[in-house]
């Protein structure tokens, strides 16, 4: 399929030469005379390419490019004119014109410049985005050995993290994890879960007021029919269930009678907020769960003491959201807004980094998030109201919501979904 | 020794994943003396309450030699061999044998105001913060093996009772 390219010039005669000139050469044209109208057209069509006129009666090549520049970014443009001041042919490739020509044109040299734009561009559009320090998710996995993608591991913290986790991967009945509120737990047991191979390990999420003893052995034989031959039971916020909950969550590593009975190997790993000396002091726990979780406990590092980490969680989360949303283009920080993130101290964690992320997200469209956008976002979370802070905080939770109420109906999305008088998709969209 | 069933706790769970983290023991293998350590507590018999001993004697997952070599690298402290040791009555240092047995350590000297301790629980750290509050005087830790201590101890029981004993005659 020919490279497309869009020819803007207001002088009729010489846009019918450009079109000639790139026809020949195999190129899809479409040409235009009027700015406006080709920045419509830009709009609605992809192009490989954009050659515009420097000196138009409605707007300047530059003002032209400019436009072409907010709609896709990456499409490179070449400028034509009868005459150019060097200030300006500099100005226009600080501003990021791809190619300057005078006319009388050297065709072979546009056209040489139109072929190495083309392949640079595509080169770019197929090769992940890097900046300085970005490595990618597989270069990642090549330095660990194994893939980890909770945490991006740019960080000393996160790193031993990833490792730690790792090199406990075979632990036989518990796993402690011990972090600050506001962790990502969820994420990380499921970096956990992809440590292994095939279908025989399954991961089940318990979280406060969702479970009891026949709908964990619902889940536990569920996974069972999909094939699993070893149970990983997940309790999320495990200080605050209740105590029939607690006392069901410290036999699943062994599994009572009814469990055991199943047939299939039982573990659990713990997710706490508070280490296992407060825990147990202010009675959150008996001496049979302080011994228990104590067998193999895991620091969870605070965002602050992943600073490096914390500019490519943002734009992850960038990543996903823009994918739930179904945005075509996934906007990108500018550097100074990812150095503004790793910044704060994030009391809060990955909930706190996620909901302004989020909110951002849900305010800004463009392609690039400025620094103006990340401190207005921060600033708005500093200065909210009590009212914004609840509704921010029931966000925050609606997709816990969501999950326990999976749990609770075996997985089935539309019972899910008609629970929460909402669609499939939406159900869907929060259960990603 | 119902009384320090909490350190008992405490100061075999910072050993146990101190073992783990130096690799000196596998976590399914702390797994497994969690277990019979729990049995322990759950019937009250504390002095059988010592992942330290489960992981050297029963499951036998614990080579003693290289904790005891582990613990002068990385600690700087001295080995002694209690059975060597004049041992005598606790009385005079206030000390409860029952904190002994709980925590496997022994003040086995006084030079001025300085102590000299031994015990199997160097790197449990609750057992070094309960010792160093209650005695609230510079301390000189010893590391000693499992038997020693439990050889120790038995010989400072023997003392006591035969203080009781002598005291007992006298009235």
């Amino acid at each position: 399929m020919p490279y497309s390219v869009l020819i803007l010039d207001d002088d009729a005669d010489f846009n019918s030469l450009l079109t000639d000139i790139f026809e020949q050469a195999d190129y899809a044209v479409t040409s235009l005379t009027n700015p406006l109208e080709a920045i419509d057209v830009f709009r609605e069509t992809e192009y490989d390419l954009v050659v515009a006129d420097h000196k138009m009666p409605e707007m300047t090549g530059s003002e032209f490019m400019r436009h072409c520049k907010q709609i896709r970014s990456k499409v490179p443009v070449i400028m034509v004119s009868g005459y150019l001041d060097n200030d300006t042919i500099r100005e226009l490739i600080r501003e990021g014109v791809g190619g300057v020509f005078l006319k009388p044109l050297n065709i072979f040299s546009l056209l040489e410049r139109t072929s190495s734009l083309i392949e640079e561009a595509k080169k770019l559009e197929s090769a992940p985005h890097k900046e300085q320090g970005e490595e990618s998710e597989r270069e990642i996995d090549a330095k660990l050995g194994f893939s980890f993608r909770s945490f991006p591991c740019k960080s000393t913290a996160s790193t031993s993290l990833a490792n730690r986790l790792y090199s406990l991967r075979h632990f036989r009945s518990t796993l402690t994890l011990i972090g600050e509120t506001g962790m990502h737990y969820r994420s990380i047991c499921e970096d956990i879960r992809g440590f292994y191979e095939g279908n025989a390990e399954h991961f089940i999420y318990l979280s406060p007021g969702t479970f009891d003893h026949a709908q964990v052995i619902s889940l536990i034989e569920q996974a069972k029919e999909q094939g699993a031959e070893r149970v990983t039971c997940v309790l999320l916020d495990f200080e605050n269930m209740s105590e029939s909950e607690k006392k069901l969550a410290a036999t699943l590593p062994k599994g009572d009678t009814d469990i055991q009975d199943l047939g299939v190997t039982l573990r659990a790993i713990y997710c706490v907020s508070h280490d296992l000396d407060s825990l147990f002091e202010e009675g959150l726990i008996d001496e049979h769960l302080y011994i228990l979780m104590g067998t193999a406990e895991v620091p969870i590092p605070p965002l602050r003491d992943c600073k490096a980490d914390i500019g490519f969680m943002a734009q992850q989360m960038v990543v996903d959201i823009a994918r739930e949303k179904g945005r075509p283009q996934v906007p990108r920080f500018e550097k100074a807004a990812r150095d503004l993130f790793r910044e704060q101290s994030w009391e809060g964690n990955y909930e706190a980094l996620r909901n302004t992320v989020q909110k951002i997200m849900n305010t800004n469209l463009g392609d690039v998030l400025t620094l103006n956008i990340v401190k207005a976002a921060m600033h708005g979370n500093a200065g909210a109201s009590p009212r914004a802070r609840f509704e921010s905080h029931l966000t925050s939770r609606q997709v816990d919501l969501v999950r326990a109420a999976a749990i609770l109906f075996g997985g089935d999305r539309p019972k899910v979904a008609s629970f929460f008088a909402a669609n499939v998709n939406a159900v869907a969209s929060k259960l990603q | 020794m119902q009384e320090y069933r909490a350190l008992i706790l405490r100061s075999n769970r910072f050993l146990g994943s101190a073992l783990v983290d130096r690799g000196l023991v596998s976590v399914n293998d702390l797994e497994t003396a969690n277990e019979t350590f729990m049995e322990a507590i759950q019937a009250s018999e504390l002095k059988r309450a010592s992942i330290l001993n489960t992981l050297l004697f029963d499951t036998k997952a614990l080579d003693e030699q290289a904790l005891l070599e582990c613990l002068v690298e990385e600690s700087g402290i001295g080995l002694i061999d209690l059975n060597h040791v004049e041992l005598r009555s606790l009385r005079p240092f206030d000390v409860d044998l029952s904190l002994c047995w709980a925590s496997s350590t022994i003040p086995f000297d006084k030079i001025e105001k300085t102590y000299m301790l031994a015990t199997c629980y160097q790197f449990s750290a609750p057992v070094l913060k309960y010792w160093e509050e209650l005695l609230d005087s510079p301390i000189i830790w010893y590391g000693t093996s499992s038997a020693s201590m439990t050889r120790g101890l038995e010989r400072i029981e023997e003392i006591h009772d035969a203080e009781d004993a002598a005291a007992a005659d006298e009235e």
